[in-house]
């Protein structure tokens, strides 16, 4: 007995003592590596901002502007973000102080939520132009045109078309911070090998679909089409092109829209797609998008202006093209997407209008339109970044673009949808019947 | 002991052949993970998928890349520091509770065990939505201070659980011997039951460092700030579900964040097992 | 025993304090707390303002079509992954206890699954589970079982085979090593004298091992049984759910319910359900570990 019970004592004496040190050597070492030379962008913008502290310590102390973004942690915009425009902006608004935090775009409106049952909302958030109409409804969103004596002056330097994303029941909840759509992303050289011309209507683009389809020389499947979800903004391009819909303009009722003869036609050649091995992308084992593009086992697929940087950071070499939208019976329609900048019901009012003004300023825009973010202030959109970026083509697709319905209920709307549409084009349950069902659902969640 | 006396017969030839079979189903995928963090980013797709890296094709560039970023040390500490001020309070609280649960009678200790029973069962992610408005009331969200008492509140129940059945096992004399001798309750519990029942708050303490260190559900929840958040929530973070995921990268920060958890476990795993053991089953 | 000192009934009262505060503040608070929002409308349009709704919540979660689905996968996995990874774990303790050499070794190999956390290990069976991933090439490619890819992760059940494999992966070494001590604390001459009567290996087993560790058993069933019923971080790493919420669990459905749709007093019965199941499931297991315990004694 004694002499295990001293073994063990041994032992719990070094787990002890290792736990010890470990917790010893970080506690010497956490003020040690903030101090570490080695900056990164987050402490590029902390160091000045100290200084600036100890300057100012007599007069008042800074105010901190949370700010939440889904700019991807590892991305150029998020560089662009911490290095330039944050150091800029605390440079012109002394004793302002903004922490941006970035998350997963997913993450970012769950954790809005979370947030919002618990009063613990940042001030401003980079909000998906889908979330607004949502979160215009629990009521944390402050209603700009109403309480910010400059709205009309800032607002009229933005597009319309991209400010409409924040007007509900009249009132602006949102400012514009950049749009973007989908075009076409092709495979230059299997298309080239093929002998197949750019499609330039749905039809054409379902012919080569068909045609690029089937097994490459190691045998490996290829797939002609390729979408990562089956949401609004994945399908929607495909239905309007065609000519259909999901609900009426005034967006009242889905019934004879969503489940109108076009629709039905457009979903139905999805599912014909699916089950003919030639459209995938959307199931958990597939290969992810950017992946089975560059590696040529998807031929093409609808994107945004992102995709580029995307595919140059991971596919340097890979040959690809892109063309609008091809034109259905309906002509050439993509999904209009973006994003806006809101500020919550408990923000800093007159810090957070600081920074939304900033952040649409042209100097802001032009910096976000050199990675990518395709510009909503008038001004930055006639400057020659915006007219020599890669995302030119973007630029025309915009202008036929159409917004998803801004109501209330769109998110339950668009998960209805993609269950919906799962179910049609994976376990082939009969379109018209579902849409009919689909319909009802809808109509219902516009009602409430 | 059991098997000492046992020579090399055919039989144990089956034996040695089926545990072989499970052993390696039990490591090869981590094998293959770390082999895949071994390979260039642009390799993953490639046909045939290969198994092992061939040595041409090795590199480092996965690590070098998740070593140079200074984000990753920061979450590497918040992970330590989070998982071992878990670790000491709840060996303390627990100890404390089961030493009074299994030596004294007082009002409300049989109400007091079964809620400990009782909360042991209750899934943590169920408590999520008033645990989150609770840190919220007490300002912590987004704070490490924000995970702490929540993973020590969660690992509560089954410590104490755990240390009153051990506790149970040491003979009261020793206690009585020190009351005798006009010792205090603290003297029992500090040079008594703490010494005696260090194996099993040794063991648990490790469970709970396992516990605390992989934590992902709540961590997600409360933490915002990048340079507040954990390994496991940093990991998640490379992988994308539908754009594309840097397996390279995720599994380079897997491999790193095993590491202290395989060092600790290889140092203590002769013990711990046994310390568990005995007080559990009993209890 | 007895407390007569003034200074010792202090002292305990000391020693419990901080035990009884965290419990109290960060469990039971949160408990009661969640009893009384299930009661409440709380969902987007009502964030501020909550009416009593009564059992309107319960309701809706017992009519939920999608409950139902993910209470069915919960029970499914539970009843899966507990049998499986005792059985192997058992299997394995046995075999361990009964060679000669490498007995540490094969324990320390078999826990590794265990200290590998949910998040990596998810993500390792994601990537080996793939569509064009490492498994499905090696069963049509190499060993030809199969003319075309499995889809794994697809599918409902595909999904939840892939996260109940990886449950059993993951918790064999800790049945092992449990079983193992038991196996270990059983009175040799038990078998000794089982020898002399003519009993063979397997005989054994069910007639002296088995009843001997019948209250280890019992304990991980309980254990396990618990941990089957919080599977979360798997499925939201392996299918996220999907395909159209057919391998959602209790949990990431609660999840989902009130971090994605904002439907709080959903969440917060559909919690308390989930919660008073496994209450009753673990009493009912408690009284039989009881039972047995005296029927041994």
């Amino acid at each position: 007995m004694k002499q295990t019970s001293m073994k063990k004592m041994l032992a719990l004496f070094l787990v002890a003592a290792m736990m010890l040190a470990a917790f010893t050597a970080c506690t010497e070492k956490a003020p040690d590596t903030v101090s570490s030379p080695q900056v990164t962008a987050e402490q590029n913008v902390s160091t000045p901002d100290k200084k600036q502290e100890t300057d100012n310590a007599a007069s008042e102390e800074p105010v901190t502007i949370n700010f939440w973004h889904h700019y991807s942690a590892q991305s150029a915009e998020n560089e662009t973000l911490m290095n330039v425009l944050i150091p800029k902006f605390e440079e012109e608004n002394p004793g302002y102080k903004v922490n941006a935090v970035s998350h997963e775009w997913a993450d970012l409106h769950d954790k809005i939520l979370i947030s919002a049952s618990s009063n613990t909302l940042p001030d401003v958030a980079r909000l998906d132009i889908a979330w607004v109409p949502e979160f215009q409804k629990m009521k944390i969103l402050v209603p700009l045109d109403q309480q910010m004596s400059d709205f009309d002056a800032v607002a009229s330097q933005l597009l319309p078309s991209a400010m409409s994303t924040g007007m509900i029941k009249g009132s602006c909840y949102a400012l514009a911070l950049n749009t973007n759509t989908k075009i076409l992303f092709y495979n230059a050289d299997a298309l080239k090998a093929a002998n197949i011309e750019v499609p330039k209507t749905m039809d054409e683009m379902y012919a080569a679909i068909k045609a690029l389809s089937g097994t490459n020389e190691k045998g490996q499947q290829v797939w002609g089409l390729n979408e990562p979800a089956l949401a609004g903004w994945n399908v929607l391009p495909y239905i309007w092109s065609n000519g259909g819909n999901i609900t009426d303009e005034d967006c009242t009722t889905a019934s004879g829209y969503i489940n109108s003869p076009e629709t039905v036609a457009a979903v139905q050649k999805l599912v014909d797609m699916y089950a003919n091995g030639e459209f995938t992308g959307f199931n958990s084992g597939d290969i992810p998008m950017t992946d089975g593009f560059g590696t040529g086992r998807y031929m093409m697929l609808l994107e945004g202006p992102w995709k580029t940087a995307e595919l140059a950071g991971a596919y340097p070499d890979f040959n690809y093209g892109m063309s609008e939208v091809p034109a259905g019976s309906a002509g050439s329609i993509s999904v209009l997407g973006g994003e806006d900048i809101a500020m919550f019901n408990t923000a800093n009012k007159e810090g957070a209008w600081k920074f939304m003004k900033f952040m649409t300023s042209e100097f802001a825009q032009e910096e976000m339109a050199k990675c990518g973010q395709i510009p909503v202030n008038t001004t930055a959109l006639d400057s020659d970044t915006v007219k020599n970026a890669d995302y030119a083509p973007f630029l025309k697709a915009i202008t036929t673009a159409k917004a998803r319905p801004t109501v209330a209920s769109w998110s339950e709307i668009d998960n209805a949808l993609t269950v919906a549409m799962t179910d049609m084009i994976v376990n082939g349950a009969d379109v018209q019947s579902t849409l009919d069902t689909l319909a009802g659902t809808i109509d219902a969640l516009l009602a409430e | 002991m059991l098997g000492v006396h046992k020579k090399a017969r055919p039989s144990n030839v089956l034996r040695y052949a089926l545990l072989l079979i499970g052993g390696a189903i039990s490591i090869l995928p981590m094998v293959y993970m770390i082999s895949t963090s071994l390979r260039p980013n642009g390799a993953l797709y490639e046909f045939p998928p290969k198994f092992f890296p061939e040595l041409s094709e090795i590199t480092f560039e996965n690590y070098v890349y998740i070593f140079s970023q200074e984000k990753f040390y920061i979450n590497f500490l918040n992970s330590v520091v989070v998982s071992i001020l878990t670790v000491l309070i709840a060996a303390f609280v627990s100890t404390a509770l089961a030493f009074c649960l299994a030596r004294f009678q007082f009002p409300g200790r049989r109400l007091l065990f079964g809620l400990v029973i009782g909360t042991m069962i209750i899934p943590g992610t169920t408590l999520i939505i008033t645990q989150y408005q609770l840190a919220t009331f007490f300002k912590i969200t987004n704070k490490l201070l924000g995970l702490i008492p929540f993973y020590v509140a969660w690992v509560i129940p089954f410590s104490t659980f755990m240390i009153k059945g051990y506790i149970e096992s040491i003979p009261r004399e020793f206690d009585e011997a020190v009351y005798t001798d006009g010792g205090s309750v603290f003297t029992v519990f500090f040079k008594i039951i703490c010494p005696l029942a260090s194996p099993a708050i040794a063991s648990v303490s490790i469970f709970n460092f396992l516990t605390a260190w992989e934590e992902f559900t709540w961590a997600l929840t409360v933490l915002n700030d990048t340079q507040k958040r954990t390994l496991p929530i940093a990991i998640s973070g490379f992988f994308g579900q539908h754009q594309f995921t840097q397996w390279g990268y995720v599994f380079a920060m897997s491999v790193a964040s095993l590491v202290p958890v395989l060092i600790i476990f290889i140092c203590c795993q002769k013990y711990f097992v046994s310390g568990l053991q005995t007080g559990g089953i009993k209890g | 025993m007895e407390l007569r000192s003034k200074r010792n009934r202090l002292q305990v009262g000391s020693l419990l304090l901080p035990g009884v505060l965290f419990f109290a503040l960060f469990t039971i608070y949160p408990i009661v707390k969640l009893l009384y929002m299930s009661f409440l409308k709380w969902d987007l349009g009502s964030m501020v303002n909550h009416s009593f709704v009564g059992l309107t919540n319960y309701l809706d979660v017992i009519t939920d079509e999608t409950f139902r689905i993910s209470f069915a996968n919960t029970l499914i996995y539970t009843l899966v992954t507990v049998p499986g990874q005792m059985i192997l774990g058992l299997v394995a303790a046995v075999l361990i206890n009964e060679i000669p050499h490498f007995r540490v070794t094969f324990r320390v190999i078999y826990y590794i699954p265990v200290i590998t956390s949910w998040v990596i290990a998810s993500l390792i069976f994601r990537y080996i589970f793939n569509t064009e991933g490492m498994l499905n090439y090696l069963l049509t490619n190499v060993l030809h079982l199969t003319s075309t890819n499995i889809r794994w992760l697809d599918g409902r059940w595909g999904g939840l085979t892939v996260a109940m494999m990886l449950g059993i992966w993951k918790g064999v070494g800790w049945n092992l090593v449990v079983f193992l001590a038991a196996l270990q604390s059983v009175p040799q001459e038990l078998y000794e004298s089982a020898s002399m009567d003519g009993c063979n290996g397997i005989k054994k087993f069910f007639y002296i091992t088995l009843p001997s560790i019948k209250s280890t058993i019992l304990f991980a069933l309980v254990m396990l049984t618990i941990g089957g019923f919080n599977v979360f971080t798997s499925i939201k790493m392996i299918t996220g759910g999907k395909p159209m919420h057919q391998t959602e669990t209790v949990l990431t459905w609660m999840y989902y319910k009130a971090f994605n749709t904002g439907e709080f007093g959903y969440a917060a019965a559909l919690s308390f359900i989930v919660a008073v199941t496994l209450v009753f499931l673990a009493i009912l297991q408690f009284k039989a570990m009881k039972q047995k315990d005296e029927a041994n004694s």
